[in-house]
Parts: structure tokens; sequence; C-alpha cells
């Protein structure tokens, strides 16, 4: 079973996103900031990484740089309430392969997912 | 400096759009009607500022989630609810039942991830209308009198800042909050610059 990993300060944002993919089966682990979430990234290896821009310690643009230097290919979707398009942009210059803001629509995020799983595999 | 009556006609369909946006996203979450009043905009001192919300607000003991911004311009975005709604809102969001215990146990950061999301809302419409981008602390969550939860301490009396503020009310739920905005002086001017390239750019195309 695909492991995917969601990384955010908010467990209120965590728990909505785990319930959402829950019903696709997935095994899930949790990081509360993108340096917990790094750890995890080498310790587990995910299928697939949710990450939020705006984080303590290491934030979203953060973490998809230190992928980046690692040469870590996972694909990284970035859910965040961040509108600005300027936000958008530097997360896809940064390697993300999708970009949700929000609060996630279920089957947009699920779809997401899956596509992101799909590209790994 | 001296607005004009287009600058400000101009900054008040900024602040109805970001509101608008943020509006939606309220209503995605809470699946429940959310009404608006008109946004006001005043340009006013920091003591003005704080009498205005004084007489808005009066006494009353609020949850309010502010977020900073800096970049092109800087300031702070709050969102303000009496704590009522603001138990209300949490209670309607997480499911827990009002006056628990488990309610009080998920509030702050329940309260805090809306405000991140509803103030985006506003500046990201902002920064996307004007082409600016603006870097966002993180949110920090407080209760308290309004007049110890936005102003920042070291505003002198003369500071000018701009005050945006809207309310919203979600019927359904017997919830309401406010909006509010304030920009600090120094990038007050930056702020009514761009405002001015937008409009002289919309006049040049318009026939």
């Amino acid at each position: 079973m695909s492991l995917v990993l969601i990384i955010d300060d908010a467990a209120f944002s965590r728990r909505m996103i785990r319930k959402f993919l829950q019903v696709d089966g997935y095994e899930i682990l949790e990081a509360s900031n993108g340096r917990e979430g790094l750890e995890i990234v080498h310790q587990y290896q995910p299928s697939c990484v949710l990450a939020d821009l705006l984080m303590p310690d290491m934030n979203g643009f953060e973490f998809l740089q230190a992928l980046q230097n690692e040469g870590l290919n996972i694909p990284t979707i970035i859910i965040s309430a961040d509108i600005q398009e300027s936000a958008r942009n530097q997360s896809y210059s940064l390697g993300a392969i999708n970009f949700i803001n929000k609060p996630p629509k279920e089957q947009e995020l699920r779809a997401a997912v899956q596509q992101a799983i799909n590209t790994k595999e | 400096m001296n607005v004009t009556a287009d600058q400000l006609d101009a900054l008040q369909e900024l602040i109805n759009i970001g509101v608008g946006r943020a509006a939606s996203l309220l209503n995605e979450m809470v699946d429940s009607h959310i009404q608006l009043e008109i946004p006001f905009v005043k340009i006013l001192t920091a003591t003005a500022a704080y009498e205005e919300l004084n007489s808005r607000f009066h006494e009353a003991s609020l949850a309010s989630v502010k977020l900073s911004f800096t970049g092109s311009f800087d300031g702070t975005a709050g969102l303000i609810f009496p704590t009522e709604s603001a138990s209300a809102l949490v209670s309607v969001l997480t499911g827990e039942e009002p006056g628990s215990d488990d309610l009080d146990a998920v509030k702050i950061g329940t309260l805090t991830e809306i405000g991140n999301i509803v103030i985006n809302g506003v500046m990201g419409s902002i920064s996307n209308v004007l082409k600016q981008h603006m870097n966002y602390t993180l949110p920090v969550y407080l209760e308290d009198k309004i007049d110890n939860l936005l102003l920042p301490a070291n505003t002198s009396e003369a500071t000018k800042i701009l005050l945006a503020q809207a309310r919203f009310v979600i019927a359904q739920l017997e919830l309401i909050g406010d909006i509010i905005l304030i920009f600090e002086v120094g990038t007050f001017d930056a702020l009514i610059h761009v405002i001015d390239e937008e409009i002289t750019l919309l006049a040049d195309n318009s026939y």
C-alpha cells in the first residue's frame, strides 16, 4: 500500500487531509514542519508528500529546496492557504508537481495524490 | 498623504475582491451562506484607529487570528470573532460539542488555521491584482480586548494607518466575524503608488 506523508503545522488541516485520503486506503504519516517531514522522507521514502508552505522551523519552500538539493525525487503536492500566483509559481519552480489551495476539496485532493503516485510508479 | 476619490474607490474595490474571496473559502468550510456587509476603508491616525475599533467592539472579549505581512507592503491583517462566535465556528468545523473540554482542546488550532485561510484569501487577492508579492509570518492566535489585539505597540499618535474592516454574518450559525487590515505608514504610500499605476494602466486601455 502506498505511503503518503502529510506535512502541516495545523493539526486541523492534517486531520482534514487524512480523512479525505483514508478512503483510498493509503498508509499515512504526519509531520508538523518541513524539517520533521524531511526526516520522515529519509526514513520511509513515501510515495507522495503533501506539504503546507507557511510552517515554523522549515517552511514548504525550504522543504522543496532540500529535496532538490539531495536529489530526492518524491512527488510533492503543495497544499496552502496562500493564493498568490507568485507563491504558486515559486512552488512549481522548486519542483512541486501540483498546488492546491486550502481548504482542499476531497475529489481534487484524492485525484492529485493518485496522479502523483502513478507518476512515481 | 492625501488620498483621491479614485484611489479610495480602487482600494475599496480591492478589499471587496479580497473579502469576497475569503467569504467563499469560509462558505466552503462551513457549508452555510455567508452574508457580507460592505467593507469600509478609512485612513486614520493610530489614535483615531484605536477609537474606531473601540467604538465598534467596546470592551468585548474577542478571539483573533493575526497574520503580519512584509514585502511590497508591511502591515497586519486580523480575523476577529466575539468569543461565543469563535466557539460556535469551531464546533461546526470539528463536530465537538459546544462547551466541552474537547472543543477547548482543538479551538486554538482550528481558529488559527481558519484565520490563516481567510486572511490569505484577502491578502492574496490584493497581491494578485496588484502583482506585488507579500511574505507572511506565522499566524498568531490571541484572546483579548480589541485595543490589545491588532495595533502594534510602537505606533506613535501621528502614525497614519489604513484601516479596512469587513463584517460577515453566518445567520444559520448565529455567528459574526470581522476582517480587519492595517497597513503601516511606510508602505501605505507604496500601496497607493501601485494602485495609481493600476488606475493609469486601466485608463490607458479604456476606449
